[in-house]
């Protein structure tokens, strides 16, 4: 599987109990976004109000703009919808790690080329989530059309955003492919991360032209000159042609335009064949249906055209089509190369999902584009409301997640301790933790979540191979002959003063050293293999605090290895807990075994009778704690009969009794599930 | 549908009896396997039992000299000076009889007393009267007689009645005793509490292990046959010696009944503030049960019958005004924050003085209600028999309250209780009570509806002392089958 992952972003934890908040962090305000928005979250500022600017035409130009140059660029602004010549577009795409500038430049583009007039651009600036929320109905810069006069020629530049995000490579990679070219951006006193390495990799399997960009060189700390022989050294880029700016200050922008034409190869004239367009995204508008937005690569499309969505299967008539400028504007047509939306009542995004090709019904393309692939969810987790009676709820919310998240996979599963939830499967720990987030503050629920666990391949004895991502429905140790975990590539990029503590987090996670090398005389580069399972947990929390925020990362799935894995099972007063067990490595079954019951032991409350708690393999106890019998809880005070006040304290004692879920005969409070789940979390 | 609600027409007629305007509508509630009729039949049921009128009172007289470090009861401390007793034992009984705090309040209970106009179409006679406190030794006797004097005129008074009064050590004299008794008070609840003067100044008591002594000799010189020994085990730095200490000594001064009570840290109190529950110097939970635990066996040994959780008694000398309590059966109750039960419901008067004197002006005027305002809640009336049950030897008797409240319910109450039955925490019974063991107890445990489980065991009680220690989680545990 050629799917990669990488990390660029950087959440205070991956797994916030239900209850914690940091609405400060990026991945909480990131999170709070729907699903397809995730691609261009650092574009948010370019968000537009479908329902107030679309279809609008451009409008007038207005008087007061400063100088000549900007009168020029903003008239040939508004004629962007004029069609040129096919060797006159060019598709470009803009790689960055987060916070190196990308939606700065993004605007300022949009601003010089006059796509979008100063006047709006303000407005663009203020924050319209609130109103986003309410309407419900926003759409998010994915493509903008901009207009470049160059040498007295007419360019139309496609600046398609790719999604910034880790588990969303696949949705990267059709980004990448619906371009010819791609801006690199680095900043100039941070220098070139992981995640930006993981992009460009991709662009170059893509065949992209890339534009190394050097920005924020107006920052003190700003070292141009390292940052650009950073970039030769560890890409392999040629950095003579490298462009410096400043997007803030406005610094390079014209050298970066001219650069795109200049150096960014026209998308071959293929208008003759019949008509194939790739999907780079799609988002679902409860009022018109899903609208997805695609790269014209062969032949043209039409409004009413009747179309055929090839891996999906699904037909529809395209009712309008159009160009996303950034707001959408309605066109007749779109020929090979262009890039703009199809609106056509689809129902859900699983009909017309990212990486699919479109063509056109009675004109079938005779294959349909390279690429595409089934979303695997790689990382599962359950999730149980609180309150059992959320369950509907839950279901309903997770039903419409779905309308607009073709990767959510779910399916309804049963815990003697937590009642009637769902086992959902995410690409990976942002996807999950985004839908787990979406769950609790879109839709009000109140959830618990178990570990995340990965998929594993069990061998049986009788021949059978098996995919198991559940630790309850691992076949019992006599039925397996074998089991396999999904295993990642993992390249870490730090300050040198942090290797040795990297080394040593990976080395504890069962990871296998690869290669080091320096890719600056203070920055390194550590190459390890080692199992997902190891990297659900807190990871990228130990990674980020152990080099106080220096180290990026980025992994990639490279497939199954076997393992030496068992089920390590919690039984409390010598009843199998469920939903406790879990999958792990025979070595480090015995640390999480007397974590786990150690913590259980703080957390249920004592019994009338001595309850021990155990962690075992099959039959074998591997850690045992035990809770001692209560020894006195009497009332022996009794005064004027006067009874309500022990009362009180005794129905308050039975409606205790009522919250925990019964383990046998041991009453166990649900915070005990909630805290050990955390816990899970933490040490595997 | 599970509640039974006074008709509001008459709710502002305060002088009619509440028990004569509570609507039983919901008997089946809790039960749908018998038909409504088999239990209209039943002449007295656990669910009419509060509905006559009460035969007992309890009054209550909050004067203390100082509060205990332990005590959040509603008390008014008098701050008299402290300690040594017999010298200025006439200069203070000068004072008390003169406190004009004490007069007035007296004066206010009786206005209380006065102004409960009952309605029942029966007034029986008062078959038992409880003075609590506070310290009802500091009240002079004419104003104790005042009080008797108003509750016989309101309520009569048998001549048999018992009429107990819970007296300190240092707060009375052979003459004051004598005086009591010749108005009637037949029954001393002593508060001894310990035999340790560390362990009686460390809980701020106003008295020491000589007045203790002392006071048992006024009670026995006077001739009172009937008289209660109050001992509170768990208190801090009391060591198991110092308790077996105290238990020896209160069973060589031969009363006819103790009570032991488990000091209980409440909130508010000097010791809430100071200590927790379980560390030092307090006992810990298993020395505190240990504590509980050589009560009940050197009291037992010694001829007492533990006939509740924290009561011991000789033969014949239980405290029937605490039987009732324990029968869930109605009493009234007058005095600052005293609680009572009438007609199904329990209420409490205002603890601060301010507040009970304007209750009482409210309640002569009309404008408030003696027993309270509400409706009676079978549910409530259900876990009431089961908590004051199970207190008891006696234990929860099963056909009775299947016939209350539904069989099914008892089903469920045995259910529940089946790994503590095992477990010996609860002893089944059968009507001649004898023991049921654990085996035999699961027989009719199969949800047969032709087995009828109380045929076989007819009551369920704690085991002493195993269950009655951990009579909380027990009776919790029956609580959630009432409302599950």
């Amino acid at each position: 599987m050629a799917m990669a992952y990488a990390m660029d972003l950087s959440p205070p934890t991956f797994f916030l109990s239900p209850t914690s908040s940091s609405s400060s962090s990026p991945l909480r305000r990131l999170s709070s976004l729907p699903i397809s928005t995730l691609h261009r979250h650092s574009n948010r500022k370019l968000q537009i109000l479908c329902q107030s600017t679309a279809g609008t035409q451009p409008q007038s130009q207005s008087s007061n703009l400063s100088d000549a140059n900007s009168k020029l660029s903003a008239r040939s602004g508004q004629d962007r919808l004029l069609k040129v010549p096919i060797s006159k577009v060019r598709n470009f795409s803009i790689i960055a790690h987060i916070d190196h500038g990308k939606s700065t430049l993004a605007d300022k583009l949009l601003q010089v080329t006059g796509t979008v007039q100063n006047r709006d651009m303000k407005e663009q600036f203020l924050d319209n989530m609130d109103l986003e929320r309410e309407r419900g109905i926003t759409i998010k810069l994915q493509a903008a059309r901009m207009r470049y006069v160059y040498e007295d020629t007419p360019y139309c530049l496609n600046l398609i955003d790719t999604p910034g995000h880790v588990d969303f490579s696949y949705e990267v990679s059709r980004s990448l492919a619906a371009c010819e070219g791609a801006l690199l951006v680095v900043d100039a006193s941070q220098g070139v991360e992981a995640q930006t390495l993981a992009n460009v990799y991709l662009a170059l399997e893509n065949n992209l032209e890339i534009i190394p960009v050097v920005n924020k060189i107006d920052l003190p700390g700003a070292e141009p000159e390292q940052v650009l022989r950073e970039i030769e050294e560890v890409i392999g880029l040629d950095c003579s042609k490298a462009i410096l700016c400043s997007a803030k200050e406005g610094i390079g922008i014209t050298e970066i335009l001219n650069a795109i034409v200049e150096r960014i190869p026209p998308p071959p004239e293929t208008a003759d064949k019949p008509f194939r367009a790739l999907i780079f995204d799609s988002y679902y508008d409860p009022y018109r249906g899903v609208i997805v937005y695609f790269r014209v690569i062969d032949g043209k499309v039409k409004k009413g055209d009747r179309i055929l969505f090839m891996a999906s299967g699904k037909d529809y008539f395209a009712d309008e089509i159009g160009v996303l400028s950034p707001n959408q504007i309605q066109v007749d047509e779109l020929y090979a190369g262009e890039v703009g939306y199809i609106s056509a009542s689809i129902r859900s995004v699983a009909d017309a999902r990212v990486g699919d090709t479109i063509t056109n019904f009675s004109r079938k393309a005779e294959s349909s584009l390279p690429g595409y692939e089934e979303a695997t969810p790689m990382v599962f987790c359950g999730l149980f409301p609180v309150d059992a009676d959320q369950f509907p709820d839950l279901r309903d919310a997770l039903e419409k997640l779905q309308l607009n998240d073709a990767a959510l996979k779910f399916e309804p599963e049963t815990s003697s301790a937590m009642g009637f939830g769902f086992r959902c499967g995410f690409l990976g720990l942002l996807h999950m933790e985004i839908v787990q987030e979406r769950l609790e503050r879109e839709y009000n629920l109140n959830l618990i979540t178990t570990a995340p666990s990965v998929v594993y391949k069990v061998h049986t004895v009788n021949g059978d191979t098996t995919m198991c991502s559940n630790p309850s429905l691992l076949p019992q140790p006599g039925l397996r002959k074998s089991v396999e975990e999904p295993y990642v590539k993992i390249e870490l990029l730090t300050p040198k003063d942090y290797i040795g503590a990297l080394m040593e987090l990976a080395q504890d996670r069962r990871g296998e050293f690869k290669e080091m090398k320096y890719i600056a005389e203070n920055r390194a580069s550590l190459l390890y293999e080692l199992p997902l399972a190891e990297m659900v947990g807190d990871f990228f929390d130990q990674l980020k605090s152990r080099t106080k925020g220096y180290a990026s990362m980025e992994y990639s799935v490279i497939g199954y290895r076997e393992s030496d894995l068992i089920k390590l099972d919690i039984l409390i007063n010598a009843e199998l807990v469920e939903p406790l067990s879990t999958i792990v490595h025979r070595d480090k079954a015995y640390s999480v075994g007397r974590a786990l019951t150690q913590k259980l032991k703080e957390l249920i409350p004592r019994q009338m009778f001595k309850v021990p708690i155990q962690a075992c393999i099959g039959s074998k106890v591997i850690a045992s704690e035990a809770l001692s019998a209560i020894r006195k809880d009497v009332l022996a005070k009794c005064y004027g009969g006067d009874i309500s006040r022990k009362k009180k304290l005794l129905k308050k004692q039975a409606a205790g009794k009522k919250r925990m879920k019964a383990i046998g005969r041991v009453d166990v409070p649900q915070e005990a599930f909630m805290a050990v789940l955390k816990l899970e979390k933490e040490v595997l | 549908m599970l509640r039974t609600t006074a008709s509001p027409i008459f709710s502002s007629f305060t002088a009619k009896p509440r028990t004569s305007r509570l609507i039983f509508k919901a008997f089946s509630v809790l039960l749908e396997d018998t038909p409504p009729s088999a239990r209209r039949n039943a002449s007295t049921n656990l669910t009419t039992l509060h509905q006559g009128p009460p035969t007992s009172a309890y009054v209550h007289l909050p004067f203390c000299r100082k509060r205990c470090h332990y005590c959040d009861f509603p008390i008014i401390a008098l701050g008299s000076s402290s300690a040594s007793t017999t010298l200025h034992e006439e200069k203070r009984q000068e004072e008390e009889d003169d406190d004009p705090r004490i007069t007035n309040y007296v004066n206010l209970l009786v206005r209380e007393i006065n102004a409960t106009r009952t309605g029942f179409d029966a007034n029986p006679n008062l078959k038992t009267v409880f003075f609590g406190g506070g310290t009802p030794s500091l009240v002079p006797p004419k104003l104790v007689s005042l009080v008797l004097e108003t509750l016989s005129s309101s309520f009569g008074l048998c001549p048999d009645a018992e009429i107990s009064m819970e007296m300190d050590p240092g707060t009375f004299g052979g003459e004051k005793l004598k005086e009591l008794m010749e108005l009637g008070v037949n029954r001393v609840s002593l508060g001894v509490q310990a035999f340790q003067d560390e362990l009686l100044r460390a809980c701020g008591r106003a008295h020491g292990v000589s007045e203790v002594y002392e006071a048992i000799e006024i009670v026995k010189s006077c001739g009172v046959g009937n008289w209660s020994m109050d001992l509170i085990s768990s208190l801090p730095h009391q060591t198991l010696e110092m308790w077996e200490e105290s238990l020896r000594l209160a069973i060589e001064s031969q009363p006819s009944h103790v009570s032991v009570y488990d000091l209980q840290v409440e909130q508010g109190t000097k010791f809430g503030n100071v200590y927790t529950p379980g560390q030092s110097p307090l006992p810990s939970e298993t020395q505190s049960a240990e504590f509980y635990k050589t009560a009940s066996s050197m009291l037992r040994g010694a001829g007492y019958e533990h006939y509740e959780v924290s009561s011991y008694s000789k033969d014949g000398f239980k405290c029937k005004h605490n039987l009732i309590y324990w029968k869930n059966k109605p009493f009234y109750a007058f005095g600052l924050g005293s609680a009572s039960y009438v007609g199904g419901l329990r209420f409490s008067r205002p603890r601060r003085l301010k507040e009970y004197t304007n209750y009482v002006a409210d309640l002569e005027n009309g404008a408030a209600n003696w027993c309270g305002d509400g409706s009676v809640d079978l549910k409530d009336v259900a876990t009431d028999i089961i908590m004051l049950s199970f207190r008891t030897s006696k234990g929860l008797e099963l056909k009775e309250f299947g016939e209350a409240f539904g069989r099914r319910v008892v089903n469920s109450i045995c259910k529940v209780y089946e790994p503590y039955v095992e477990s010996g925490h609860i002893v089944c019974l059968d009507g001649m009570r004898r023991e049921v063991v654990s085996d035999e107890f699961k027989k009719f445990l199969v949800g047969n509806d032709e087995v009828k489980i109380e045929d076989h065991v007819r009551y369920l009680r704690l085991r002493d002392p195993d269950g009655f220690l951990l009579s909380n989680e027990l009776i919790s545990l029956a609580f959630g089958v009432i409302s599950p």
